[in-house]
């Protein structure tokens, strides 16, 4: 059994959400470092962790002796971990022109990861990529590659940043993990969330403990009107509200960029100097950008406000027509990287109070 | 599989610039190597003993059209090559020498212009003259966007070229964001294909390589009025680069 289809399990999640005491064990503070090395070291895998990359932002990063004094545990990084599913920019094959035909090569060779310092958004992230390139259309070999290799561990957030509104989702409660590191006084109550997690046991530094998980989180100053926001947004498909803030937005597409859940991307073929092979790669797209719906016709959203309201609209309604789930899980990057302050809390706050067609 | 088409038929010719684009290209080292197995560079002043003047496939040019004789000049390549291709930020943008557009009226006649023959009344890139097929960017260009044009256009593909802002890139690179810092940056409105590189080590971008189509100058010069700029500063970072005459982002 794979790790996502674990965490889906009906039996595992009723297991889950009603035991409120939960078996696990308790990591020291001191001793995380020494963990996360020993899973590289003795378990044989590549950890990612959270640190401040060499430019000063926040990121993840393959653990090494260069990085591991700039590990970042106080709140969540700025960059997420999406690219080590949707790399920026990824080869898919390669294909041989031969006489008559072509043949094509793929190369897929994954270490198995350890993806440490998650955040419950970050994982419900996941669970919104692994419904797009796992469940909906069949399986995307080069997403399913990577995504089978990864475990992943899960942190948790004590106190929320100004823009994080994951309550509002419901998204702020941990779920779809292998382990799960719950703040303690000097140490981490460790959960286990799933068959796999045996893979990540470190008998020398996972002590017994009577500790449970009981939350200390803080709540999320911003919040989000959900309940029917879906039917809301495509009734007001119109609203003043987009053009006006799109008059502000530069298409600069540092939102969908970094949001973890954005998953659209472009493909390209080049020839390889010299041969009549060529190589297919495929790199992010975005919607705010004009060359996302260019067609021989010519493009079909032009305008700003057109591709803003994608941008909102998919994060809060189209999706949630098609999935059953937002494509938002109220990390608040896309607002924390906004140059131009546009939100889509307050976008769609507006539109709540000022809806058009109510009678 | 090897391919078995002729050599493309490519030339290297300088307008008003100082070559470095030219030069660029020589630091692909291997690659450029590699390619003299499918091209032949039939004219370049820097690579050439002899250049004699023939049909190309592809001509690439660099700097700005500044005086009369750069302006003969290029309507003589466009009429013998198939593909035109302006290099760099002097030919794309009208770049460094196009700063003269952007002086004064009084600094400008004070120019000690006697070295251009026939100068025109303003700095000019390419486009404004004659047909450009594509454009590749940069102050100096990006070499490796240079290799991809030459192997697409080799194979009878036509490129596709970056039309997304730097920021893209900049992101990619996980670079902190200036702006969110309240230093003013180019980024937004400038075409990516640099891999972020001022921004990458702290520097503000400052538009070399020309202003995207879809810019949305209004929201970004507002922005760095709010970040505490004047309008001749902000007028000086718009115009660092992009100087053509049609195109300064609105100074
Ligand atoms: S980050 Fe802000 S300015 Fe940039 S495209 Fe998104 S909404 Fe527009
Ligand atoms: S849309 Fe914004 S808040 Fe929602 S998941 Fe993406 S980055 Fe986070
Ligand atoms: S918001 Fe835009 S970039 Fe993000 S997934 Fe939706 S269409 Fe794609
Ligand atoms: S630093 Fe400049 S180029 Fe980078 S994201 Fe910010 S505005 Fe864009
Ligand atoms: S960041 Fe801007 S100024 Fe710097 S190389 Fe790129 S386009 Fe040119």
């Amino acid at each position: 059994m794979n790790i996502f289809q674990a965490s889906n399990c009906p039996a595992w999640k009723f297991l889950n959400d009603f035991c409120v005491i939960v078996l696990g064990y308790f990591l020291k503070k001191k001793n995380l470092l020494p963990y996360l090395e020993f899973l590289q070291e003795e378990n044989g895998l590549q950890a990612i962790v959270p640190v401040v990359n060499s430019n000063g932002a926040t990121c993840f990063e393959e653990l090494s002796k260069e990085n591991s004094e700039n590990l970042f545990l106080d709140s969540k990084a700025f960059f997420s971990a999406k690219k080590f599913f949707l790399p920026n920019r990824e080869r898919e094959f390669l294909f041989e022109k031969k006489a008559a035909s072509f043949e094509i090569h793929e190369t897929i060779k994954h270490r198995h990861k350890v993806l440490f310092g998650l955040r419950s958004c970050d994982l419900h992230a996941l669970n919104a990529l692994d419904k797009v390139f796992l469940d909906f259309y069949g399986y995307d070999s080069l997403y399913r590659n990577k995504r089978n290799t990864v475990l992943t561990i899960g942190l948790e957030c004590l106190k929320p940043e100004k823009n994080c509104f994951c309550e509002s989702f419901g998204t702020s409660k941990p779920d779809f993990f292998d382990l799960f590191f719950w703040e303690k006084k000097d140490g981490f109550f460790v959960e286990i969330g799933s068959p796999e997690w045996e893979k990540l046991y470190c008998k020398k530094f996972f002590e017994k403990t009577r500790e449970n998980r009981n939350s200390q989180k803080e709540n999320c100053s911003l919040k989000l009107e959900t309940k029917n926001i879906a039917e809301l947004l495509e009734k007001n498909f119109e609203n003043p509200v987009w053009e006006k803030e799109s008059e502000k937005c530069l298409s600069c597409s540092s939102c969908t960029q970094i949001c973890p859940t954005c998953y659209c991307f472009a493909i390209e073929d080049f020839f390889i100097p010299g041969t009549e092979d060529s190589e297919r790669y495929r790199e992010w797209d975005s919607c705010q950008l004009q060359q996302f719906t260019r067609i021989n016709a010519g493009i079909f959203r032009q305008s700003r406000k057109s591709r803003l309201r994608q941008f909102v609209m998919h994060k809060l309604s189209f999706f949630r027509q098609q999935h059953n789930v937002h494509l938002c899980v109220g990390c608040g990057r896309c607002i924390d990287a906004c140059p131009a302050k546009i939100s889509l809390v307050e976008i769609a706050s507006q539109i709540q109070k000022n809806p058009i067609g109510a009678d | 599989m090897k391919k078995n088409i002729g050599k493309t038929r490519i030339g290297f010719f300088s307008l008003s610039c100082c070559e470095g684009c030219e030069l660029a290209v020589l630091e692909l080292n291997r690659d450029f190597v590699n390619a003299l197995g499918f091209v032949e560079i039939l004219e370049s002043r820097i690579l050439r003993e002899k250049n004699p003047e023939q049909e190309l496939g592809i001509a690439f040019v660099e700097g700005s059209i500044v005086g009369k004789d750069d302006l003969e000049k290029i309507q003589k390549i466009r009429q013998r090559s198939k593909f035109l291709v302006a290099m760099g930020a002097c030919a794309t943008i009208a770049g460094i020498p196009g700063i003269r557009n952007s002086l004064p009226e009084k600094t400008k006649s004070a120019l000690p212009l006697h070295a251009v023959k026939k100068p025109l009344a303003a700095v000019h890139r390419l486009s404004d003259f004659v047909k450009v097929d594509f454009e590749l960017q940069g102050c100096a260009i990006n070499e490796k966007e240079f290799l991809k044009i030459l192997v697409q256009l080799h194979h009878g593909f036509f490129p596709r070229l970056e039309e997304v802002p730097v920021c893209k890139e900049c992101k990619e690179k996980e670079n902190p964001c200036l702006l969110l810092k309240g230093i003013a940056c180019l980024g937004p409105v400038t075409y990516a294909g640099c891999d972020a590189l001022c921004p990458g080590v702290k520097a503000q971008c400052i538009g070399c390589r020309g202003f995207t189509k879809d810019a949305n100058f209004a929201s970004l010069k507002s922005m760095f009025k709010e970040f505490g700029l004047k309008g001749n500063e902000i007028k000086n970072l718009f115009t660092y680069f992009n100087n053509n005459p049609f195109e300064k982002g609105g100074f």
